[in-house]
């Protein structure tokens, strides 16, 4: 009988540790495994600069949501997004992608619009702004005024 | 008999193709283009040239300008969500601000044309919404991408947004109005664009 509760004991400690385990594969790995609530938008930007799937969605540097896919579209980066129900996107809203920090990871923020209409799941965002290219902006500079002289 | 049918049909084809060369580039980057020419006429013209002609110089521009762009349509989506709140007379006021504003900020920019060269990469049209790429070159031999986005209004397109190496003119003024306006008020925000477009 002592045998048993001990055996017991361990069995429920051992689910208890897979438990713990698979919440923080899910947590930490920010996968979605009781399907999603929300619903999918999309933006086509003329470059994604290394935006990944699972960046995140912010507006107003609150986040909203996740980039779901980042796939090439006629030499374009065309980005899934998925937001929650309770976010509505407008119309005229703008999604720009920028970079935390000066180096930090990449994400996208959308500023919102002042349309009556909001965008369905699966519509477009139409006005993107890409990731600006400090490299190319430097480079612009220093040849730009290199050859003026 | 079959010969002059062949005739007739040479004839239409060519009828057919003379009608749509000038229909092939596209309308949006048509009316861009009509206007640019336009402002880079009058900014080169001898006969306007000097000081004391400058202010009819800017009259023509702003006029070839306004004629291209809608400013409603920049108001409003420059002060998106702040829009809806506004009544009638306060939105009137703020589209012709907003207008002087921009004024004020670029059309200097026009004044200091020097031989700058257009060229027309391309456009995407959607529906009623249409996308023309454009790049500048300096006469120091830098490219600047610059992308008009146009919505059809009746037979006209007009300009809504311009964006500038990617940096888009109605998302950097509707961040800027919209921190200003949460941090006081639509008053305080209106009372600080007056001095601004006054001061000049």
């Amino acid at each position: 009988m002592r045998k048993f509760d001990l055996e017991l004991a361990v069995g429920i400690f051992m689910i208890a540790g897979m438990v713990c385990l698979a919440y923080l594969t899910i947590k930490l790995g920010q996968l979605e495994v009781l399907g999603d609530k929300g619903y999918e938008i999309q933006a086509v930007f003329s470059s994604s600069g290394g935006l990944k799937t699972g960046s995140s969605v912010v507006i107003a540097g609150v986040e909203v949501g996740r980039v779901k896919k980042v796939v090439l579209d006629d030499y374009q980066a065309r980005v899934t997004m998925s937001l929650p129900l309770e976010v509505k996107i407008q119309e005229d809203a703008i999604a720009s992608i920028k970079t935390k920090g000066l180096i930090g990871e990449k994400y996208v923020e959308i500023s919102p619009g002042g349309l009556d209409e909001n965008l369905e799941p699966g519509g477009v965002i139409r006005d993107t702004q890409p990731p600006i290219d400090i490299e190319q902006l430097i480079s612009k500079y220093i040849f730009g005024t290199v050859s003026d002289k | 008999m079959n010969r002059s049918y062949l005739w007739v049909w040479v004839f239409f084809f060519t009828c057919a193709i003379c009608v749509s060369i000038p229909a092939m580039a596209g309308e949006p980057t048509e009316m861009v283009r009509k206007t640019t020419d336009k402002i880079i006429a009058i900014v080169t013209d001898s006969s306007l040239e000097g000081p004391e002609k400058a202010a009819e110089r800017k009259r023509l521009v702003r006029e070839a300008v306004s004629e291209q762009f809608n400013r409603k349509e920049m108001s409003r989506r420059t002060l998106a969500r702040h829009w809806r709140k506004r009544t009638e007379e306060e939105k009137i006021e703020f589209i012709d601000l907003y207008g002087k504003l921009l004024e004020q900020t670029y059309l200097d920019r026009v004044e200091g044309y020097s031989g700058e060269k257009v060229f027309y990469e391309g456009e995407e049209v959607d529906g009623k919404y249409g996308v023309v790429k454009v790049k500048i070159l300096t006469g120091q031999g830098t490219k600047i991408a610059v992308e008009y986005r146009l919505k059809k209004a009746g037979d006209d397109w007009l300009v809504y947004d311009v964006s500038i190496e990617g940096v888009s003119l109605v998302n950097n003024y509707r961040n800027q109005f919209n921190s200003i306006i949460v941090r006081s008020s639509y008053k305080d925000f209106i009372k600080k664009l007056k001095a601004k477009v006054e001061k000049q």
